[in-house]
């Protein structure tokens, strides 16, 4: 469903990304693994192209995203992607951060677009926060929003960001167990991640990166247990 | 000291009416001047540089130079620049507007680039265009953030319209001079335009203040 060709990354003369190649299957779970400063936001960052690729071909269903005719923004709203710090609307009420884009992009009507984010709440057990604006909500409320948001536009792969990272460690349970939810409804995934427990249970693969470079691309059963280089093993002893 | 505002309340009304044409020249000038401040705003933030290069020349020059050389070179100039002499209100207006839409520019400016980048990302992740995004999402969040400097700089504006006097436009400063005149006698008048100007700033920022705290509602 996404396939990545040789993808370069070039931040000025800093190389970000190095070359990576890789497919994700439609239904697939990937963790992208490893040290901060790998790439691994930027490779995220790039299959929406809210970084723009110096280098390499990204395809979405066969589509080629980086060519230049491609409509970026019809190929977003197919890519749904979660932030690290939710980035919800803060003047709009969770529904109406659920809203906004289905009507402004889609045409949905305002009856449409409510019933569909009310469903979508109710799914990541936040109904009753519906018309709370988001500065009433925790960090692990505020997230689950984040997350319904991205899935009101009927996205078919979602991008995750560190989605956990800036959470209380009591609130970060409460957002796994919803993207697990969203994992088993065979929703294609890829996952930046440092929750090692999660990646290792929910994906069906892992991406090591290290450098801008794709060091491995493997089951998480292999990569937890057998990782094949010096630096996964590395990085995943003080992991863990 | 021997003050005497008694002699002065038969001219009181007509003091008053100042008030009426002081309003009209601010609350225009202050539409004018916040619409092209907006859209200078939008050139200082544009990835074409030239209309970013055009907006910055223009708050260069109207910050540069003082704003009663403004307003007497619109009011004087109007005959050789159009043909005809524009009368002294609108030549306020004009002046008045021009000048604070350089100054409202740069308070717009600096209140979108605060809004989060992330507000932007989440927009476009969303596939939202930029036209929407600006519309919908940063612009009401940067409104909330400039409120104060734009109150500020309506006050300014409101106290700053007393130099329409030079050019002969009846407002509550050149009544009371006018009224001085006619009396001999100028401190008690510009003493009771001094008190309506304190006034019309004092509700203006009560205004203001109200409208802040409808705006952080969602904080």
């Amino acid at each position: 469903m996404i396939k990545v060709e040789n993808l370069h990354k070039h931040f000025g003369k800093l190389e970000v990304l190095k070359g990576i190649s890789t497919n994700i299957q439609e239904g697939e779970v990937v963790a992208v693994i490893g040290p901060s400063g790998s790439g691994k936001s930027t490779f995220l960052r790039c299959i929406n192209l809210l970084e723009m690729p110096t280098d390499g071909r990204i395809m979405i269903n066969g589509q080629d995203i980086t060519d230049k005719s491609t409509n970026i923004m019809k190929v977003r709203q197919n890519v749904g992607m979660v932030f690290q710090h939710f980035h919800l609307f803060p003047h709009k009420t969770a529904l109406q951060n659920l809203t906004y884009a289905p009507m402004k992009v889609k045409g949905f009507s305002k009856s449409e677009a409510e019933k569909t984010g009310l469903e979508l709440l109710e799914k990541v057990g936040l109904s009753a926060k519906a018309h709370e604006y988001p500065n009433r909500l925790s960090g692990g409320q505020k997230q689950r929003v984040a997350i319904a948001r991205a899935l009101a536009m009927q996205p078919e792969v979602m991008l995750f960001d560190e989605p956990t990272s800036a959470l209380d460690p009591e609130m970060v349970k409460e957002v796994l167990d919803v993207m697990k939810d969203l994992a088993h409804t065979g929703m294609t995934m890829a996952i930046v991640t440092h929750e090692m427990g999660f990646a290792r249970e929910v994906a069906d693969r892992v991406l090591f990166l290290d450098g801008g470079v794709l060091v491995e691309d493997s089951s998480p059963e292999e990569f937890f247990s057998n990782p094949k280089s010096e630096r996964a093993r590395d990085f995943l002893q003080k992991m863990l | 000291m021997n003050l005497d505002f008694q002699q002065f309340i038969p001219s009181l009304p007509y003091i008053l009416k100042g008030i009426g044409v002081t309003l009209q020249i601010v609350s225009m000038a202050g539409i004018l001047g916040f619409v092209l401040g907006i859209i200078l705003s939008f050139f200082k933030i544009s990835k074409f540089k030239f209309l970013g290069w055009i907006a910055d020349a223009y708050t260069s020059v109207f910050r540069g130079t003082p704003l009663v050389l403004q307003l007497m070179l619109i009011y004087y100039g109007s005959p050789q620049l159009i043909g005809y002499k524009i009368d002294p209100s609108t030549a306020a207006v004009l002046s008045f507007g021009l000048n604070s839409a350089a100054y409202i520019s740069e308070i717009i400016r600096a209140g979108i680039l605060a809004v989060d980048k992330g507000q932007s990302e989440a927009a476009m992740a969303l596939g939202v265009p930029y036209r929407p995004a600006m519309m919908d999402i940063i612009l009401p969040q940067a409104m909330k953030n400039i409120l104060p400097a734009l109150m500020n700089e309506f006050i300014t504006l409101t106290k700053e319209s007393a130099i329409v006097t030079v050019i002969g436009v009846t407002d509550v400063m050149r009544r009371a001079y006018i009224v001085g005149g006619e009396k001999f006698s100028y401190f008690e008048p510009i003493l009771i335009a001094g008190l309506i100007y304190y006034i019309m700033v004092m509700v203006l920022t009560v205004l203001g203040k109200g409208i802040e705290r409808r705006m952080r509602r969602s904080d």
